[in-house]
């Protein structure tokens, strides 16, 4: 597995967190795309699929949970971590039921979250094989 | 009767402040999170030996960033702190403007949610008032609540405060479609609040437009 393989998209509306989080994964030689919304992220993965979605829940307009129900109808192999400020053990239920791979709470460690996207990209290609 | 109202209003105001807490950990973790990331980034690139004189730009960029959050983060526990004291005395002669722009400053998260902004149209030379702040801003919140939670997004809410001969005025004003019909305004929750601002010597209207106008005695009147 070559690390440049991993075709993650991060959706976020924190500009400054989106941007500096994307820089740190690109320098950890993962492909990285950015959507500020959760219309964004949608309109993203029709136009290239996603290997991994790093997803926040509460977001202007879609609520994150809404956008993991469209992601899993449009592409069901792209695998979804959800890192969120802001939640629940019951979001961390719903999420896990709607087919996410991961629940991390910010702030985390970039290599809890390089692992989880490692483990989440091995879940999909081990899927699609 | 009047126990019943106590009991209604303490439980309307413990979800007030539920919600303001909320709202205020959910944005610090973003500050905490955005210079997390910074400060990691700062981290990647010496480890990498790319902090080099030549990359001084991007390293005072990542510094300010951190910068920009504490500053932002310290704001908002400014107004945090502010909003926790008001509880302190019932009464006190207080800037109406001062109070509004706390209490907008911590829920223009939910509001954003919705894609829904929040506008301050404040009138500057507002003489103050002699009444109850916390309940007050009690109040103000619970029509902008109604408000947001009724609003389509992408909508508009502003906030404007004026004067006549013998009250301070506001006025919330929301601008877009409501996706509800008439929702609170005529439950008990709007009679909890018309039986407050009476209580405070004022009065609270709903106006055409699903405005909310509430009046308050100026201090010598």
């Amino acid at each position: 597995m070559k690390r440049e393989d991993i075709k993650v998209l991060l959706v976020d509306d924190e500009v400054a967190f989106t941007r500096t989080l994307a820089q740190r994964l690109i320098m950890r030689d993962l492909r990285v795309i950015i959507a500020y919304d959760g219309e964004q992220a949608l309109s993203q993965i029709k136009k290239e699929e996603p290997d991994v979605i790093v997803l926040d829940m509460n977001m202007p307009g879609m609520h994150g949970m809404d956008v993991l129900r469209e992601i899993k109808k449009v592409c069901p192999d792209t695998q979804v971590i959800i890192l969120t400020g802001h939640g629940t053990d019951k979001d961390e239920e719903e999420a896990t039921k709607l087919g996410g791979f991961g629940f991390l709470k910010k702030p985390t460690d970039i290599e809890t979250l390089e692992h989880k996207i490692v483990a989440a990209f091995k879940e999909k290609t081990a899927r699609t094989m | 009767m009047e126990h019943k109202f106590e009991e209604g209003l303490r439980l309307l105001q413990l979800h007030f402040i539920g919600k303001i807490l909320a709202g205020f950990t959910h944005e610090i973790k973003n500050y905490l999170a955005i210079i997390k990331e910074s400060a990691g980034l700062m981290e990647d690139l010496i480890k990498l030996g790319k902090a080099s004189e030549s990359d001084s730009g991007q390293n005072l960029e990542i510094i300010h960033s951190i910068e920009e959050q504490i500053e932002k983060a310290n704001t908002l526990f400014r107004y945090l702190n502010r909003f926790a004291h008001r509880m302190d005395i019932q009464f006190a002669t207080f800037n109406v403007n001062e109070s509004l722009e706390e209490l907008a400053a911590l829920v223009t998260r939910f509001a954003n949610q919705k894609k829904i902004s929040i506008e301050k149209d404040f009138h500057e030379a507002i003489p103050p008032v002699y009444s109850n702040p916390s309940l007050l801003q009690f109040v103000v919140y619970s029509a902008l609540e109604e408000k947001i939670r009724n609003l389509d997004k992408n909508s508009k809410i502003a906030i404007q405060t004026g004067v006549d001969e013998n009250s301070v005025r506001i006025r919330i004003v929301p601008e877009g479609n409501f996706v509800q019909g008439e929702g609170d305004t005529t439950s008990i929750s709007y009679k909890i609040l018309e039986k407050i601002v009476m209580q405070l010597g004022g009065n609270i209207l709903q106006e055409s437009g699903r405005e909310t106008l509430i009046m308050l005695p100026l201090t010598n009147s």
